[in-house]
């Protein structure tokens, strides 16, 4: 049986034989990728906002879906949690994509070449498809969510598979750092 | 001194020599703590922006606080375990690393706001959690703590680039 790290060693060596190598040495030529280089806080700055971003992200959707599930937001009504909180998450996710594409011009060999960067980004198109899904069926019902219970299982699935998707999303960023080479 | 051979100590320990010798020990705890600290600096700007009066204004205070208080904590403990793991495998070079100290002076002083906001204004919060009426004093102590925080953030993003900078003696 192949191992899980022999696997991502493998899916390094396919990468080496794409496009992917060529326009990654391209863009690290580029002016902003040489400017990100030299300055030594620029690219731990870019990750914070980065990480900041995350967790606006994260905290609005962890709002937004533990009121689904019943363990906050008791106090207030659905159509306010999703007033409240969808517009924050893709605040969060604009941000997050600005500062992501700036990290990816800051080491483009580093991350594009590298399988937990592919798996990370697949898994996040995921959690985006999943969760426009998710923000559109509570607004559907969100209007009788306590008065009419029944027919909520697949959300409640659904914001317990969100919060899953986005840790899987946050260990992916992580993990690009250890890719085995 | 006697502090240094503690840091040393802990480094050499059957822990935190596997931490940092176990192919995948070191990166899954820290996934686990970028998790946790997202959760944590997520929950506590919901709570800051709503004391700035800048989100949520028509939500009581209280009643934020009561929807993001656990996750807080909960998160918080979480970041507190992983971080104490990571730090007991390469002790000694976090003590010298200035970033690592400034990180560890911050969470404290986080902490300090947030105990002079609890004992102090929290106390009146059924006059003001409701309204346009939110004391200075609070919205200052909502301020530093947005501030603190992003910087825990910062030092946190540093350190793993100046491991090799600061070497202990």
């Amino acid at each position: 049986m192949v191992s899980l790290g022999d696997a991502l060693f493998q899916m390094t060596g396919w990468l080496r034989t794409t496009w992917v190598v060529e326009f990654s040495l391209w863009v690290s030529e580029t002016r902003p990728c040489i400017w990100l280089q030299e300055n030594f806080l620029a690219i731990p700055t870019f990750q914070t906002i980065h990480i900041l971003s995350i967790a606006v992200l994260f905290g609005s959707a962890l709002m937004l879906n533990l009121r689904v599930l019943g363990y906050a937001g008791g106090g207030h009504s659905m159509e306010e949690m999703a007033k409240r909180f969808i517009p924050w998450l893709w605040g969060g996710l604009t941000a997050l994509i600005v500062t992501g594409i700036i990290l990816l011009v800051s080491e483009p060999v580093r991350n594009m070449v590298n399988p937990f960067f592919w798996i990370k980004m697949g898994t996040l198109v995921v959690t985006v498809l999943v969760t426009l899904w998710f923000h559109g069926a509570i607004k559907a019902r969100m209007a009788r969510w306590e008065s009419q219970k029944e027919g909520q299982g697949a959300i409640r699935k659904g914001a317990v598979a969100l919060i899953v998707l986005w840790c899987l999303v946050m260990a992916g960023g992580r993990w690009i750092a250890y890719a085995p080479v | 001194m006697i502090l240094e051979s503690l840091w040393q100590g802990l480094e050499q320990s059957a822990l935190g020599s596997y931490i940092a010798s176990a192919e995948y020990a070191f990166p899954l705890i820290e996934t686990f703590h970028v998790i946790a600290i997202t959760t944590v600096v997520g929950t506590i700007a919901i709570m800051d922006l709503r004391l700035l009066g800048l989100t949520s204004r028509r939500w009581t205070v209280t009643s934020v606080s009561q929807d993001t208080l656990r996750l807080t904590w909960g998160a918080f403990v979480l970041a507190v375990i992983t971080g104490l793991l990571m730090f007991i495998s390469k002790a000694p070079t976090y003590m010298v690393n200035p970033y690592f100290l400034w990180k560890m002076v911050l969470i404290a002083l986080a902490g300090i706001n947030m105990a002079i906001l609890h004992t102090g204004a929290w106390k009146t919060v059924g006059n003001w959690e409701i309204g346009d009426a939110i004391p200075a004093s609070v919205k200052v102590a909502a301020g530093l703590s947005l501030a603190f925080w992003i910087i825990v953030v910062f030092c946190g993003r540093v350190i793993g680039f100046t491991l090799g900078v600061y070497i202990p003696a």
